[in-house]
């Protein structure tokens, strides 16, 4: 006699057990949510990186047009070095991007796999890969570029 | 001169990392992942190693644990630049002897600002 848990959901090619359709949703909706949180990463870095732009050519075309002391070449010089720092902290988006998007690929094969071996049983290919789904957490957990912690043992 | 091992198997981040310490005034060595970076620890001395967690061939842990097994690199500061914030990752990173742990995305004048508080 099968568990509860193992009863069988239809579905258009056959069945599909309720704990591996409900373990697919779980999934799927990890895998929603970090695009969703990649997407957040990748508009807030090119909004940094056109801040810190246009705050680097004011300073730059404010000393060009306007007569200036060695201070102020040293302010200005300053000014830009900060921009270009904050440009720095948010060109690393690409980084934190291909992390993102890797593990989610290996998330959404792998709900790939389980649904051709628990339904279909058999993918045009034969038996289904059976990719494991990472079992360790997404290393990237930042929703923003703010930059990150530094602790010193 | 002092020098620095650059660690991370992103082209962006070590282009990121070693535009940040040369303008800083670091020599600096760029490796793509554990392995390169151990292979090229060979032979050289380093002031610091900085390197990412996640790499292929071997992450950044074990290359600590690797490099401390080595008398050379008893003492060299290293510092783990990783997107884990985890403290159980940080707490392995300790363990394995790592000198600190740093969370990307990382601030250009921050990072120069450890580094030179632990290199000596």
């Amino acid at each position: 006699m099968e568990d509860a848990n193992e009863a069988q959901a239809s579905s258009a090619g056959g069945t599909l057990p309720l704990l591996a359709a409900a373990d697919l949703q779980d999934h799927l909706m990890t895998a929603s949510n970090d695009l969703d949180r990649l997407q957040t990463l990748l508009s807030d870095a090119c909004d940094t990186l056109m801040q810190r732009f246009h705050g680097a050519s004011e300073h730059i075309r404010t000393l060009r047009s306007q007569p200036h002391t060695m201070e102020d070449d040293e302010a200005v010089f300053n000014d830009v070095m900060q921009n270009l720092g904050g440009a720095v902290t948010a060109l690393q988006f690409q980084d934190m991007a291909s992390q993102l998007i890797n593990h989610t690929h290996k998330r959404l094969r792998s709900c790939v796999d389980r649904l051709a071996r628990e339904a279909f049983a058999d993918d045009e290919d034969g038996m289904a890969a059976a990719e494991e789904v990472p079992l360790r957490p997404n290393p990237v957990t930042q929703a923003e570029m703010d930059v990150g912690s530094i602790e010193l043992f | 001169m002092q020098s620095i091992l650059a660690v991370d198997d992103s082209a962006s981040m070590r282009q990121m990392v070693s535009f940040t310490l040369k303008s800083a005034g670091y020599n600096v060595v760029e490796a793509v992942d554990g392995q390169d970076a151990y292979e090229k620890s060979n032979g050289r001395d380093f002031d610091l190693v900085l390197t990412d967690q996640n790499m292929p061939r071997m992450d950044g842990i074990s290359l600590t644990k690797k490099l401390r097994d080595n008398p050379k690199f008893k003492t060299t500061p290293i510092l783990i630049l990783t997107t884990e914030s985890s403290d159980q990752m940080k707490q392995a990173g300790r363990s394995a002897g790592a000198t600190g742990w740093l969370v990307k995305p990382f601030d250009p004048a921050k990072l120069i600002e450890v580094i030179k508080k632990v290199v000596k």
